[in-house]
């Protein structure tokens, strides 16, 4: 622990002013807007609001859509991460789980759901290879998909990462106490991970409830909150005061699942040792769960592979002769080509300037002698900036920033997208630092260092696999974020992912799925690369 | 004996959240004297170490360096330095480069021939262009102390020193200690919680006890003359169990 220093006070001061203005102060006014009414303050908008069936039945729909969607979507990543960590399915098999299920996340949401239309349509391919149309793709039955394929990659990383936490020393002590298979996954699987099971539930249903990409694509007529407030702010003329009551609906059951989150921690089991022994053999064990895990995958894979064929002949469904008239269309369309190269600059500049405030409050808050309450101030506020959906974020700044220089501006979009994903980095900046040696800032400053030329010469080179998967993260979700910018773009300013919604009001769906190519493709260049950066940076030092 | 003490601590006192952890400390050291600070965990003797070194403010007292109060010098104006009990060697850099690393604030800190000198003397030279990982827990101490001993400390601080090493070469790694304190005529202070390298090693042992001196002299004297209870049976009788362990393994009679 460090003596205060005036350059640490600097770097505290500016983060803090940083969330002051682009978190706090957009929320309070969001907050004071939908309280404020003809008569002064009360919840006459929210009376208004309430009494409105339709809303009300959106939130329902919402509700009890997400909710279905979150148990589902936690049973399946259960079954994912059990197989991983749990069977001696083959390597190779787990690896095309692992990576297969990372897929849905390099594409914007709102993607999902014209691939779902143009694989479960009547038209569709999955309809085609069946033979009969699945369900109805657009309500209820295609926003669960939707979802469930949304959600399905945090539940299991959630899940994966507990999993690798459980000592597998006690699978071999309870077969030998002489369990059958279902005490001893009882107790020695779901046990210690109910935890983790709940919070892969409350991360479904808030992923969920807050999605805008999926009701946008394929809710049909079947309102869910996220379009009702869509529609109430892009309207002829915005309606600021109801609009933030949506908002402010929207962000109480998120907040409640985030507070709920935090109590499911203490469920958590901690083990004092992790011991990588073998697994008892179980060979129907293996062949149940390898089997269903990667038809799951290849089942998600499937849904996405329209999207990669749509584009490539001269008229899908009926004309499935092999053309690139449409990329080529579509990569010679200035307006196309501008829109990408607006997506790549508002992602770089996000991940840049988002990884260096996140390292920077994660190196003030672990790496010196701040106060408690300070350090308790930068945590809360990274819980607050995770509590808070995109759309409500993107409206507070729509309000906040209304009559200011930001409004339709490039650097709007930019910080949205910081606040936005803030914590997951800052997350990982606070563990991969907490685990450096806590006396190489003494050393250097008897070596003569002032505390930047520590951090320049000493722990940043020590954190850099960490920051460049900081840098991937923010990169990989501002590319497909759409809640989060969808009230801030302006026809200047316009993202691949708002041209995509643009788009569907003309029906341009080979053009969607070309786009969403190269979102998918530029995440899938900038996860590798970062991957084998990491690679290299291992093999170089020690780690 | 003595003339004019180099370090001199008059009356520390700390408390942290109200604990009250060093209750008033005197300390006298001679220029180029091994003093060890010897005493168990929460006797205090890391928070006085660290007092020493400029990183722990104190609460009252003061504390002088050749005369000259230093009580609320910062940690780098103070001159000394520290080697941790982990090294904390810098993993990005090789051995070479943590050696020479305050020489890119300050070049007259050592010549050119000094730091060759000092590779040579600490048997560093065929580990130049390892990284820290590829290094055994005594050379990665050695390259520590040459870090340090770069900076020429005014004080040298070692906190633990011997703890993490095996224990076959601890040993050798004392008498390297010894000489380089006696080649270099360097103040040095030690803290460990082990009373047979306190003892073996150092020209003065000082025992902490719970925040206060338990007993300040030679190894003799804390041998000869223990000062309390505390000394007798915590210190004394371990190291009468491990003498008479010693003696019966090689055979011979004793007393």
């Amino acid at each position: 622990m460090h003596k205060k220093k005036p350059e640490i006070r600097l770097v505290l001061l500016g983060i803090l002013a940083f969330f002051a203005v682009f978190l706090a102060a957009p929320l309070g006014v969001l907050l004071i807007t939908s309280l404020k009414s003809a008569n002064g303050i009360d919840f006459a908008n929210y009376i208004t609001v309430l009494q409105d069936k339709s809303v009300v039945k959106a939130i329902g729909n919402s509700v009890n859509i997400s909710a279905v969607a979150a148990l589902i979507t936690t049973v399946l990543a259960f079954i994912l991460a059990y197989t991983v960590n749990f069977t001696q399915t083959a390597n190779s098999l787990k690896s095309l789980i692992r990576l297969g299920i990372v897929v849905p996340m390099l594409l914007p949401s709102i993607t999902y759901g014209f691939a779902i239309i143009y694989s479960f349509g009547k038209q569709g391919l999955l309809t085609k290879l069946y033979g009969v149309e699945l369900f109805q793709i657009y309500g209820f039955q295609g926003l669960l998909v939707g979802y469930v394929i949304y959600t399905l990659p945090f539940a299991f990383f959630l899940l994966n990462n507990s999993f690798s936490y459980i000592d597998k020393k006690y699978l071999i002590v309870s077969e030998l106490m002489g369990d059958g298979f279902w005490r001893s996954f009882t107790n020695t699987t779901v046990r210690p991970l109910i935890g983790t099971i709940g919070g892969a539930f409350v991360v479904s249903f808030i992923l969920s409830f807050t999605d805008f990409g999926i009701p946008a694509s394929v809710g049909g007529n079947y309102n869910m909150i996220a379009t009702e407030l869509y529609q109430v702010m892009l309207g002829a003329i915005p309606d600021f005061p109801n609009g933030s009551v949506i908002a402010m609906l929207m962000l109480l059951p998120a907040f409640a699942g985030v507070c709920f989150l935090n109590y499911l921690e203490r469920f958590n089991f901690a083990y004092d040792t992790i011991s990588t022994t073998g697994l008892p053999d179980n060979k129907l064990r293996d062949l149940i769960f390898g089997g269903a895990s990667v038809l799951l995958v290849i089942a998600v894979l499937a849904v996405f592979l329209v999207m990669f064929i749509a584009p490539f002949v001269k008229n899908y469904p009926y004309d499935m002769q092999f053309s690139t008239e449409f990329v080529q269309n579509a990569l010679f369309n200035r307006a196309m080509v501008s829109v990408y190269e607006n997506s790549i600059f508002v992602a770089v500049a996000a991940a840049v300037a988002g990884t260096i405030i996140a390292y920077c409050a994660a190196l003030v808050n672990v790496r010196s002698a701040i106060t408690k309450r300070e350090r308790i101030i930068i945590d809360m506020t990274a819980m607050i900036a995770n509590t808070v959906p995109g759309m409500v974020l993107g409206l507070a700044f729509l309000m906040f920033f209304n009559d200011s220089e930001l409004k339709g501006t490039f650097l709007i979009l930019i910080i949205s997208n910081i606040v936005h994903f803030f914590t997951t980095p800052y997350l990982m900046a606070k563990n991969c630092l907490s685990k450096l040696n806590p006396a190489w800032e003494t050393t250097g400053e008897l070596m003569g260092d002032t505390w930047i030329k520590t951090v320049l010469r000493v722990i940043v080179p020590n954190s850099l696999a960490t920051i460049v998967d900081m840098f991937g993260y923010f990169f990989i979700n501002s590319m497909v974020t759409i809640s989060a910018i969808i009230f801030l773009v302006t026809a200047r300013t316009a993202l691949v992912t708002s041209k995509i919604k643009e788009l569907q009001h003309f029906a341009s769906f080979n053009e969607i799925f070309v786009l969403s190519i190269l979102i998918f493709v530029t995440n899938l260049v900038v996860r590798l690369g970062c991957d084998f950066a990491n690679k290299q940076l291992s093999s170089g030092t020690n780690r | 004996m003595a003339v004019k003490p180099v370090l001199e601590l008059k009356n520390i006192r700390k408390q942290f959240a109200g604990k009250v952890v060093l209750d008033g400390i005197d300390l006298e050291i001679q220029k180029g004297e091994l003093v060890s600070m010897l005493g168990t965990s929460g006797s205090g003797k890391t928070t006085l170490l660290n007092i020493i070194l400029g990183l722990t403010s104190i609460d009252s007292g003061s504390i002088f360096f050749e005369g000259v109060d230093i009580s609320r010098t910062s940690m780098k104006e103070r001159g000394f330095n520290i080697v941790f009990q982990d090294y904390a060697l810098f993993p990005n850099l090789n051995a070479y480069k943590n050696i020479i690393y305050g020489l890119q604030n300050r070049q007259n800190w050592s010549g050119k021939e000094e730091i060759d000198e000092l590779i040579d003397f600490l048997e560093l030279r065929e580990h130049l262009d390892k990284k820290i990982h590829q290094l055994s827990g005594g050379q990665k101490q050695r390259v520590a102390l040459a870090r340090t001993l770069v900076t020429k400390p005014k004080i040298l601080l070692l906190d633990e020193p011997l703890s993490a090493l095996d224990g076959v070469i601890k040993e050798t790694i004392k008498e390297r200690i010894k000489a380089i304190t006696k080649r270099y005529n360097l103040t040095t202070i030690i803290v460990t919680h082990d009373p047979e390298e306190a003892l073996t090693m150092s020209d003065k042992v000082m025992i902490l006890d719970q925040g206060v001196v338990s007993q300040y002299g030679t190894p003799e004297q804390v041998i000869n003359q223990p000062r309390n209870g505390f000394i007798e049976e915590f210190i004394l009788r371990q190291l009468r169990i491990k003498r008479d362990n010693i003696y019966g393994l090689f055979q011979e009679c004793h007393a």
